[in-house]
């Protein structure tokens, strides 16, 4: 939002009469403009892009994409945008993954309007907003999250530097002919390279190693190879 | 000692009661009851005796954005409380 204009939202909901209450309420208000809205999570992912809201406010629920993937989508796509899920009721495995996908915040339907007005306000300075009985197991997966990403550098310190060559093409889902090519070495000693990347982290297949990378965030943490 | 290296633990027989807008810490032994905000129910919830402070305030920085300093005193100075009101335990 620039200085001095509108909160410029995105709202999408399957139910035309809950986007319908949220826009009336949204637009009595000097500092919100509803700029779009959606149906379902493809036509929200779509309506972000062309609008480029500050705010989306998506239901976990949305059909054709649900809303925790679109929230992944649109922070994806259009960085600057904050989302908002929403849900029917407090559900802490939708508020879990929606905060995993990118989202700024969480609510229930079950808030008053006032409260999701609240939030958007405040995901758009950069809060982040977690209904307060939820956020003590919100923080217990944030670091039982961080402690399998330093358990995963910690054995990734154990590769070598071409180890860690083989790890991401691994990652990216080469073969050990692709290895051998991007690498300029033999099949041979690809697959080598390969079987000691899989012991070294104590993984059981290309798949699993591919896996490490993805669930632990770490392709960056990866020597650079060219994609 | 410092209390960075240690991890707070929560007293077992100690229970934890929220509801709509309150939130009780009643200590059966000492009869005591405390009353808790949002931010010190959490902290209450890592009290599991695995999580160093460090990684609650790291979590909390990194969830809310706050500065690490500001974050640090807060969760020190919850953990403090409870400590001062004898419903924690520590270990190493």
């Amino acid at each position: 939002m620039n200085d001095g204009a509108k909160l410029r939202v995105l709202l999408a909901d399957e139910q035309s009469l809950f986007r319908e209450a949220v826009r009336v309420v949204l637009s009595a208000e000097d500092d919100f403009d509803v700029v779009a809205e959606a149906r379902d999570g493809i036509q929200a992912v779509a309506e972000a892009v062309r609008t480029h809201p500050d705010v989306a406010m998506l239901d976990a629920g949305l059909p054709n994409c649900d809303g925790i993937r679109a929230t992944q989508m649109i922070v994806e796509r259009v960085p600057h945008c904050r989302v908002i899920v929403f849900s029917g009721e407090e559900d802490e495995r939708i508020l879990l993954e929606a905060m995993e996908a990118g989202a700024s915040g969480y609510l229930s339907k079950e808030a008053p309007l006032a409260d999701l007005m609240a939030a958007a306000r405040a995901v758009h300075r950069g809060e982040a907003l977690v209904p307060p009985r939820m956020l003590g197991a919100l923080l217990q997966r944030v670091i039982h999250r961080r402690r399998e990403r330093d358990e995963a550098l910690k054995r990734m310190t154990n590769l070598t530097r071409r180890e860690r060559e083989v790890l991401a093409l691994l990652a990216l889902g080469a073969d050990n002919d692709l290895i051998a090519q991007r690498l300029v070495i033999s099949p041979e000693t690809a697959r080598t390279h390969v079987q000691n990347v899989l012991g070294k982290l104590g993984v059981h297949s290309r798949l699993e190693a591919a896996a490490f990378v993805t669930q632990n965030g770490i392709l960056d943490d990866l020597v650079g190879v060219e994609r | 000692m410092s209390v960075s290296t240690r991890r707070p633990i929560r007293k077992q027989e100690v229970w934890l009661r929220q509801a709509e807008d309150e939130n009780v810490v009643y200590d059966p032994e000492t009869g005591s009851v405390h009353i808790l905000n949002a931010t010190a129910v959490a902290i209450w919830v890592l009290c599991d005796g695995e999580t160093e402070p460090l990684e609650m305030v790291d979590a909390i920085c990194g969830l809310t954005g706050l500065p690490h300093e500001v974050v640090s005193e807060d969760v020190y100075g919850i953990l403090d409380e409870f400590d001062r009101a004898g419903i924690l335990g520590w270990t190493k």
